[in-house]
C-alpha cells in the first residue's frame, strides 16, 4: 500500500463515505459470495461441533470430532503428506513457471506455439496424464529410470510402486502439470511492468541479473504474492492428480486431507469429523495466508 | 519503490517497441538455430501425455491402456470422432458447456474486477480483514461443504438448473484476489489524479481501471473459461437431466460400473480441448510486453 | 422437465436457508397423477446407455403395468453413490434407488432415507433368492436384490486348443498355479502372441484386493472385518509367486498403468481371469459386434485341496424404495416384481445374472447367443456357495480401506508377505475397529 495514497481516515464523513463506496463495489460479488460460498462455509464449520449423516438433524457432541483428529493415524498421516506435497510444489512451481513467463515474454519467433506448449499440460486430460507420467515413471521399463541407469545410478527410485518416492513422483507431475497455469498469471503481472524502467536501469549500467533483482522481481510483488497464496491453497488441497494417479497408494503413502475429507464426509457419511478435519484445513491455511498478507504489507509498504 | 516506479513512468516516454526483446542482442545464427530446436524438443517433450490422448482416441478400446504403451495404433480407427457424436450427444454438451463457461466467466470477471477495485483502490475500515476472510474461503476444499451448498440449493427449488451452477460458480473469491493483486500494482497516483480531476470512482473503474487491465481480464478469462469448462463434481451434482449436462459429464457416460471405453473417453477428450485452444491462442495477443503501458499512455 | 425459477424466488429461498435451518429435514412428496392417467415412477441408474439390464427390467414392466410410465434418473456410474447421497440429503423423492453395493444400502438404511419392505421380502422365495440375507437389517428389509453376481475363472478355449492342454475343470489353487505358469513358458515356446502386447501370460490377476482376500476369506470360512489376517496367506505367496514366475502381468505396472482386465483377457494376452459374473455380458456384446476372436468358457473357482463343495464369493445389487418417494406403492410394486421371476427373465434376457434362481432361467440363460455350451461352463455357473464378499457392519468401509491400502503395499514389494499381514492386522485392530 502506497503512503503517498491520500485517503485517510481523516474525518468521519469521509469515512463514511468510502465506506459506501467501497461496499458498492464489493456488492455484486460479495452478496453472491457470501450466500453461496460464506453461508455453507458457516454451516460447515458448525457440523464440525456436531455428529451428522448428512439426513437427521445434527446432534452437538463439543469437541468430540477434533479429539478424535489427535489419534486418527489417517490424519496425521494425510496432514504429513499434504505439508510434505506442498513444501516439495510450492517453491518448484514459484520458481519454473516464472522462468516460463520470463523466457516467453517477449517478441519472438513461435512464442505463441512455446506458450501453448507450456500451457498444454494443465489443459490435457488427466487420466492421459496420470497414465503417460506413471509410464515414464516406470520402474523398469520406464525411460527416465533407463536414463538413470546409464548415468551410473543402480538402484534408481521405485517412483509411484514405492511408498518412499511416490510422493516425489506426484511433485514432479504436478509441477508439470501446473507450470503453464501459472506462467499466464505471471504473464499477465509482466505487463504491468513499464518499459521505461528497464531501459532507465540499463541507462544507469545495470546488469541483466540487476535489472532481474531490481525492477522485475519489486515491480511482480502484487502478482508474487498472489501465485503464492493460490499456490499454497492450491497444494493443500491437491486431490485430482493424488486420486488419479495413485489414489493416495502404495499404502498411504500419498494420501492427502482433501482426500480424507472426502472419504470421511461423503463416502462414509461421518460429516461431523470430515467438516472438523476441513476446519483445521481452513486454520492452517488461515495462518499461512495472514502471515503472508502481513509480509507483504510491509514489504509493499 | 511504487512511487519511484509511477515517477519513472511519468518521466519516460513509452517507446514504441519493447526494449528487451531477445532478436535486439545480436546473436550468432547457428546458437540460435541451435536454441531454437531445444526449445521445439522441449515443447514436444511436454506435449507427449497429449500425443498419448491422441494416439489412444483413434484405437480400439482394447489397445488403450496396455504394458508397453502402444504409441501408434496396430489400426487407426478415425470412425471414434465420427461415432461419438451418435454415442452421445455430444453437440448438446458442447453447447452446454460453452453456455455455462461463456455466462460464469463473464459474470466472474465483471464482478471480480469491481469488488478488486474496492478492495484496492477504496480505503474503508474492515477492508482488509474481510478481503482476508475471501482468501481464507478459498482454502476451505469444496468437498467440505458440498452437502450444506447442495441442500440450500435443493431448498431454493435449484438444483438440475444451469442457474445453480452459474451462482455457485460466478461469484467465486478467485477472480476478487487476481484483479486486486493486479490492481495492486497501478500506481495509487494515477487514481488520486483522476479524482483531483473530478471523476467519480465508478468512472476511474471503467474508463482507466479497465483498459489498464487488460491481461489481467485476459488470463481470469482463460483460467476461469478452462475451469468451468472441466468442472466435473459441480455439474455432476447439480445437474440431473440429460438435457443439461455438459461436456465432462458426457465423457464420463462411457464409465460403466466395470468397465470403460477409454478410446472414446479420449476421442471426446481431445475433442473438448479445442474450444480451450481456440481461446487460448485468441487471448494470446493480450500477453505481448508492452501492451498494459500503452494504454497508460492512451 | 425443466423447473424455471424466477431470480425472485431464488433469493428469496435462499435466504431463508440459514444455516441451521438448513439441516432440518424437509418434508416428503405427495404423490402425482400425470394429465394421461399414468404413473411416472422414478428410479435412479447409474449409465443407463452402457447397462442395459435397466431398460430391460424397465421396458418389460412397461409392458406388463401399462399405467406406469418410468422416468431412469441417469447418474454416472463411477460417482454414483455420492450423487445419490447428495440427492437424499436435499429430501430428493425419487422413487426407486438401486444399490449399487450392500456398504451403500447399510448407510441408507442406517440413516432411514429407505422405506422398510420386510413384508415384500418375506413375500419372496426366500430360498431362491441369492444374496437376500445381505439385505437384512436386524430382521427387517429396506431393499431387495434383482441381481446376483459372483466369480468364476474365465478362460481362452482358443489358447489352451493351440497349446494342447486341457480346460481348467475343478482345479486346486496350486493347480492352477501350475497351469498358469506352463501356459506362460508353453505360449512362449510356441511362439504364441496375443493380438495386442508382447506376451502371453498364463492368468492376469486384477488390482483389486477381492481376487486375493475375499476368495480367501470365502473358502478358508474367516472373517475380512475381524482383525486378523494370517489366513491370506497361502493366497497372497500363490499370488506373488505368479507374479514373480512371470505368468501374470505384474501389479505395479497394471495399476500404474491403469491395465484393464478386459484388455488382458480379450487381447489374449492372459489366458485365465478370476472375474466376476458380470463379464459374461460385455463378452457376449462384444462377440455380437463381431469383435471378439477366440472362444472362451468359465470354470469354477480353484478350490482348496480336499474342498469337498465349491465356494465362490460375489455381491448382490438391489431396487429399494426412498422414503420420501412419491409413488411410494408403485415404487414397492417394482421392487417385489424385480426381484420375482418376471424380473429375473427380463434381466437374464441379456446376459445378467439375476438374483432368483430356477433351472427354467439358468436354461433360458445359456440359450442366449454366444453363451459357451459346455458342460464346464454351466458347472460353473452353479457353484455351491457364494460368499459375500465383503460383510456390512459399521466400520465396513474403515477396514475396507486398511485392507486396500496393505494389498498394494504387499502386491508391490514394498513390504514383505509376514510384515504386511501382521500390520494389516494391527492397522485393522487399532485404527478401523474403534471408530
Amino acid at each position: 500500500m502506497s503512503k503517498s495514497a491520500t485517503v485517510t481516515y481523516a474525518n468521519k464523513a469521509q469515512v463514511r463515505r468510502n465506506t459506501l463506496i467501497g461496499w458498492s463495489f464489493l456488492l455484486p460479488n460479495f452478496i453472491g459470495f457470501a450466500l453461496l460460498t460464506l453461508v455453507p462455509v458457516a454451516a460447515t464449520f458448525f457440523i464440525a461441533f456436531t455428529d451428522w449423516d448428512s439426513y437427521s438433524t445434527p446432534e452437538l457432541v463439543g469437541l468430540d470430532n477434533f479429539q478424535r483428529l489427535l489419534t486418527d493415524k489417517n490424519f496425521h498421516v494425510a496432514l504429513f503428506n499434504t505439508a510434505y506435497y506442498a513444501i516439495g510444489h510450492i517453491p518448484l512451481t514459484l520458481v519454473v513457471s516464472l522462468l516460463l513467463a520470463l523466457a516467453l515474454n517477449r517478441k519472438m519467433r513461435g512464442v505463441n506455439f512455446f506458450r501453448t506448449a507450456a500451457f498444454f499440460p494443465y489443459i490435457t486430460s488427466i487420466v492421459a496424464v496420470a497414465v503417460v507420467w506413471n509410464m515414464l515413471l516406470n520402474p523398469t521399463q520406464g525411460p527416465v529410470n533407463q536414463f538413470l541407469m546409464t548415468l551410473g545410478m543402480d538402484n534408481p527410485p521405485g517412483w509411484t510402486s514405492s511408498p518412499q518416492w511416490a510422493m516425489p513422483a506426484v511433485i514432479i507431475t504436478s509441477v508439470w502439470r501446473d507450470m503453464g497455469y501459472y506462467m499466464i498469471l505471471f504473464l499477465a503481472g509482466l505487463q504491468t511492468i513499464p518499459p521505461e524502467l528497464y531501459e532507465a536501469a540499463k541507462m544507469d549500467g545495470a546488469s541483466a541479473w540487476q535489472r532481474f533483482r531490481n525492477v522485475t522481481i519489486p515491480s511482480l510483488r502484487p502478482t508474487t504474492f498472489f501465485v503464492l497464496m493460490m499456490l499454497t491453497i492450491g497444494s493443500f488441497k491437491i486431490f485430482d492428480l493424488v486420486v488419479v494417479m495413485t489414489d493416495g497408494g502404495p499404502g498411504r503413502s500419498t494420501l492427502v486431507l482433501s482426500q480424507l475429507i472426502y472419504r470421511e464426509g461423503i463416502t462414509n457419511g461421518r460429516f461431523g469429523y470430515s467438516s472438523a478435519l476441513s476446519l483445521v484445513l481452513f486454520v492452517i491455511v488461515l495462518s499461512i495466508t495472514v502471515l503472508q498478507y502481513r509480509r507483504n504489507q510491509k514489504m509493499e509498504a | 519503490m511504487t512511487t519511484e516506479l509511477a515517477a519513472a513512468r511519468d518521466t519516460v516516454p513509452a517507446p514504441l517497441d519493447p526494449p528487451t526483446k531477445s532478436a535486439a542482442r545480436p546473436v550468432h545464427g547457428l546458437a540460435k538455430v541451435g536454441g531454437y530446436i531445444v526449445l521445439v524438443g522441449i515443447a514436444l517433450l511436454v506435449m507427449v501425455p497429449f500425443f498419448w490422448m491422441i494416439s489412444s482416441s483413434l484405437k480400439n478400446n482394447n489397445q488403450v491402456f496396455t504394458v508397453p504403451t502402444q504409441w501408434i495404433p496396430t489400426e487407426f480407427r478415425f470412425s471414434n470422432y465420427a461415432d461419438i457424436w451418435t454415442r452421445i450427444p455430444l453437440a448438446k454438451y458442447l453447447g452446454n458447456s460453452l453456455f455455462l463457461a461463456v455466462t460464469i466467466t463473464f459474470l466472474q470477471v465483471f464482478t471480480g474486477s469491481f469488488a478488486a477495485y474496492g478492495f484496492s483502490k477504496v480505503r474503508f475500515p474492515g477492508r482488509d480483514g474481510l478481503f482476508i476472510a475471501y482468501i481464507a474461503t478459498i482454502a476451505v476444499p469444496w468437498q467440505a461443504y458440498m452437502i450444506p451448498q447442495y441442500i440450500m440449493m435443493q431448498k431454493a427449488g435449484l438444483t438440475n438448473t444451469h442457474l445453480s451452477l452459474i451462482l455457485l460458480q460466478a461469484f467465486g473469491a478467485f477472480g476478487v484476489f487476481l484483479m486486486r493483486q493486479y490492481y495492486q500494482s497501478i500506481p495509487d497516483e494515477i487514481v488520486e489524479a483522476a479524482r483531483i480531476d473530478g471523476l467519480s470512482e465508478w468512472a476511474i473503474y471503467r474508463r482507466i481501471m479497465l483498459p489498464l487491465s487488460v491481461p489481467a481480464i485476459a488470463s481470469l478469462s482463460l483460467l476461469t473459461f478452462v475451469a468451468t469448462w472441466n468442472d466435473y463434481m459441480g455439474p455432476f451434482i447439480y445437474l440431473t437431466d440429460n438435457d443439461l449436462w455438459t461436456i465432462q459429464l458426457g465423457l464420463r457416460s462411457f464409465i460403466g460400473q466395470y468397465d470403460a471405453e477409454y478410446a472414446m473417453i479420449m476421442t471426446g477428450s481431445v475433442l473438448s480441448v479445442l474450444p480451450i485452444l481456440v481461446i487460448f491462442l485468441f487471448g494470446q495477443r493480450y500477453f505481448i510486453q508492452g501492451i498494459a503501458t500503452s494504454g497508460l499512455k492512451g | 422437465m425443466k423447473r424455471i425459477v424466477t431470480k425472485g424466488q431464488a433469493m428469496r429461498g435462499v435466504g431463508v436457508s440459514l444455516a441451521a435451518a438448513l439441516l432440518l429435514t424437509g418434508c416428503g412428496g405427495e404423490s402425482e397423477s400425470r394429465a394421461d392417467g399414468k404413473t411416472e415412477l422414478t428410479i435412479s441408474v447409474w449409465n443407463l446407455e452402457g447397462t442395459p439390464e435397466f431398460n430391460a427390467l424397465f421396458d418389460a414392466y412397461e409392458a406388463a403395468n401399462p399405467d406406469i410410465d418410468i422416468k431412469p434418473v441417469d447418474i454416472l456410474a463411477d460417482d454414483y453413490a455420492e450423487k445419490v447421497t447428495a440427492m437424499l440429503a436435499g429430501g430428493d423423492t425419487t422413487d426407486v434407488l438401486t444399490m449399487k453395493n450392500v456398504t451403500d444400502y447399510s448407510r441408507y438404511a442406517t440413516r432411514g432415507q429407505l422405506a422398510d419392505i420386510t413384508d415384500l421380502a418375506e413375500a419372496t422365495d426366500q430360498e431362491a433368492l441369492a444374496g437376500l440375507e445381505s439385505f437384512d437389517q436386524d430382521g427387517t428389509y429396506f431393499a431387495l436384490p434383482y441381481r446376483q453376481d459372483f466369480w468364476a475363472l474365465y478362460y481362452n478355449k482358443t489358447v489352451f486348443d493351440e497349446l494342447g492342454l486341457e480346460y481348467p475343470a475343478d482345479l486346486t489353487w496350486d493347480e492352477y498355479v501350475d497351469l498358469a505358469e506352463k501356459i506362460t513358458t508353453d505360449a512362449a515356446a510356441a511362439g504364441l502372441t496375443p493380438s495386442t502386447g508382447p506376451t502371453v501370460y498364463g492368468t492376469y490377476h486384477h488390482v483389486w484386493r477381492s481376487v486375493v482376500q475375499a476368495i480367501s476369506a470365502a473358502q478358508t470360512g474367516d472373517d475380512l472385518v475381524g482383525g486378523e489376517y494370517e489366513f491370506f496367506e497361502p493366497y497372497y505367496e500363490r499370488a506373488l509367486g505368479l507374479q514373480d514366475a512371470g505368468a501374470t502381468l505384474d501389479f505395479s505396472s497394471a495399476k500404474s498403468q491403469q491395465v484393464t482386465y478386459q484388455t488382458m483377457f480379450s487381447t489374449g494376452q492372459a489366458a485365465m481371469l478370476p472375474m466376476g459374473s458380470w463379464y459374461i455380458s460385455s463378452l457376449l456384446a462384444s462377440a455380437a459386434k463381431g469383435e471378439t476372436t477366440f472362444e472362451w468358457g468359465i470354470a469354477q473357482m480353484p478350490q482348496e485341496d480336499g474342498a469337498d463343495s465349491v465356494t465362490t464369493f460375489g455381491s448382490p445389487t438391489a431396487f429399494a424404495v426412498n422414503a420420501k418417494a412419491k409413488n411410494t406403492d408403485a415404487a414397492k410394486d417394482f421392487v417385489a416384481w424385480a426381484a420375482g421371476p418376471e424380473g429375473a427373465k427380463a434381466a437374464a434376457s441379456i446376459g445378467t445374472v439375476p438374483a432368483l434362481q430356477s433351472d427354467e432361467i439358468t436354461t433360458a440363460y445359456f440359450a442366449l447367443e454366444g453363451m459357451p455350451q459346455d458342460d464346464l461352463s454351466k458347472a460353473a455357473f452353479e457353484p455351491d456357495e457364494i460368499v459375500l464378499e465383503m460383510p456390512v457392519s459399521e466400520v465396513t468401509s474403515d477396514v475396507d480401506q486398511v485392507l486396500m491400502e496393505q494389498h498394494d503395499l504387499i502386491m508391490t514389494g514394498s513390504v514383505s508377505l509376514e510384515d504386511g499381514i501382521a500390520e494389516m492386522g494391527e492397522r485393522v485392530r487399532n485404527e478401523a475397529l474403534q471408530n
